[in-house]
């Protein structure tokens, strides 16, 4: 096939896509894909001439499409990390922190029963986390990280060796539980909220964290003022109404 | 089209300084990750050799409905996409999966472990080389192995020492072409063997990983990866033509079975 048959090919493929206008490009932690569906559906309804597309993946994997040229208008992180580090290399501006979360151990809804507390966990014979770089992953390490000094070195060593997998993202996984295939899981307290098939341990408060969630808008972009709608929005009354459902904290 | 197939091997050769490649075997997730690699992928191939050529032998010698429906069934994974092979396997060696509660009574939990990683990539290669050893067997013709029946061998005995050497050139491209597949395997793992480092987390699952924090190191393991894979295909071009009908070596093993 030579170059001459390709090139129309390309170019019905390149016209697919600018034939309406281009959509709103939303990179969104997978944490909230719930509640950024809804919001956005909302946010339809208020704007319906600011089209919305969502892209949704673990926030460092949005920040490395992000940084390698991906076409984002608004990027929402699940932590400060990422977020800085797409400021300090130009590529975001200022950011908005427009909700938190918190840990807790998920664990198949109809398996052992006597898995209650969060002391437990080590009895979980296979347990699933992030990857070191997905924030879900980062806050589970420093939630382990307290508990080592709490309840002891080796709670930390048990929970640590039976780790069985590092997921790339929080929905990944809490997938895992609810396939059966893990024991326990450590999620954001919103993924398991209103998730019927899995049951919650919490975590308790001296050992837990508080996530960050910040937006902020791509720079140069050239639906700054739909980004600029999109982050009030969020963050408006109604917005904010629609994060609480989803078990997020608000700021 | 030939441009469009070489550039991006091309680009991933061009676009890494030395000093990005030894930084990414510096990266603390390569060495494990290619040391499990070639366990498993090596344990994988043995599987495929061992339990593969003799199905590839009876493909090759019977006939009719019965064959061409096995055939069929050994190429699925070939038209399966790997993440309806990951799915697939966990509905079959998964906790909850078909042979879940088997497996549990015998105190085996294959989901998640380095042998999930092995079976997946048994799976997914395997059809390459009953394939290839089936077509090479096919070309082995019928009358040399009566010859050496009449000369006292068994019926076994004349598979091994005539046929098998005389197939081994189809043998060895279908090995070659099977470890390529198996080293490369990802899709399948990544959902039903996890991502462990030192556990499951295989070369390609690393770049995967890798690329989420470091790109430069994903681009070194990418490029170890490819050099292992260039490597082999070279062997599959080369080492027909040692052993191939030029090279003279297939007679000996067969001349070593006459009495």
């Amino acid at each position: 096939m030579g170059a001459h048959l390709l090139l129309p090919i390309f170019l019905l493929l390149a016209g697919c896509s600018s034939s309406t206008p281009a959509p709103l490009a939303i990179y969104a932690a997978t944490s909230l894909t719930d509640a950024f569906t809804e919001l956005a559906e909302l946010f339809q309804v208020q704007h319906p001439n600011r089209p919305v597309q969502l892209h949704w993946a673990g926030s460092q994997v949005l920040r490395l499409q992000i940084e390698q040229g991906a076409p984002a208008d608004v990027y929402a992180s699940a932590n400060v990390a990422h977020m800085r580090t797409l400021q300090a290399r130009g590529h975001v501006g200022p950011e908005s922190v427009f909700a938190h979360n918190t840990l807790v151990v998920i664990v198949p809804r109809d398996r052992d029963p006597s898995l209650t507390t969060f002391a437990d966990l080590p009895r979980a014979q296979r347990i699933v986390m992030g990857t070191e770089d997905a924030p879900v992953g980062r806050y589970a390490r420093q939630v382990i990280h307290k508990a080592e000094k709490r309840l002891g070195a080796d709670f930390a060593r048990r929970v640590r060796s039976q780790v069985v997998s590092h997921e790339s993202n929080t929905r990944q996984v809490r997938a895992k539980v609810a396939l059966g295939e893990a024991d326990a899981a450590l999620v954001y307290a919103s993924d398991a909220h209103g998730f019927a098939a899995v049951r919650t341990i919490a975590i308790p408060s001296p050992l837990n964290v508080s996530a960050t969630y910040q937006m902020g808008i791509i720079t140069g972009t050239e639906r700054a003022e739909s980004a600029r709608a999109w982050v009030d929005f969020v963050t408006s009354a109604p917005g904010r109404t629609v994060l609480s459902k989803h078990g997020f904290v608000l700021p | 089209m030939l441009a469009l197939l070489t550039l991006p091997v091309a680009a991933l050769v061009l676009g890494a300084s030395p000093a990005d490649i030894e930084a990414g075997l510096e990266h603390p997730l390569f060495f494990p990750a290619l040391w499990l690699t070639a366990q498993t992928s090596i344990i994988s191939l043995a599987l495929v050799v061992l339990f593969g050529t003799p199905l590839a032998w009876w493909l090759a010698v019977t006939d009719g409905r019965g064959r061409r429906f096995v055939e069929l069934l050994v190429d699925l994974p070939i038209v399966l996409p790997p993440a309806v092979v990951g799915i697939a396997l966990l509905q079959a060696f998964g906790r909850q999966g078909l042979l879940g509660s088997t497996l549990d009574a015998l105190g085996l939990q294959i989901s998640f472990s380095t042998a999930a990683v092995v079976l997946a990539q048994v799976l997914v290669s395997a059809p390459f080389y009953i394939q290839s050893a089936a077509s090479a067997f096919r070309r082995v013709e019928g009358d040399l192995l009566l010859v050496a029946r009449t000369l006292g061998q068994s019926r076994i005995g004349s598979i091994l020492r005539v046929g098998l050497p005389l197939a081994l050139p189809g043998l060895m491209a279908g090995a070659a072409l099977a470890w390529a597949r198996a080293l490369g395997e990802f899709g399948a793992t990544l959902l039903f063997a996890g991502n462990l480092p030192g556990t499951t987390q295989t070369l390609p699952l690393a770049i995967y990983t890798a690329l989420e924090s470091d790109v430069r190191a994903a681009l070194a393991i990418a490029l170890v990866l490819a050099g292992v894979s260039v490597c082999l295909l070279f062997g599959l071009r080369i080492l027909p033509q040692l052993w191939g009908p030029q090279g003279g070596r297939h007679n000996r093993p067969a001349d070593g079975g006459s009495p």
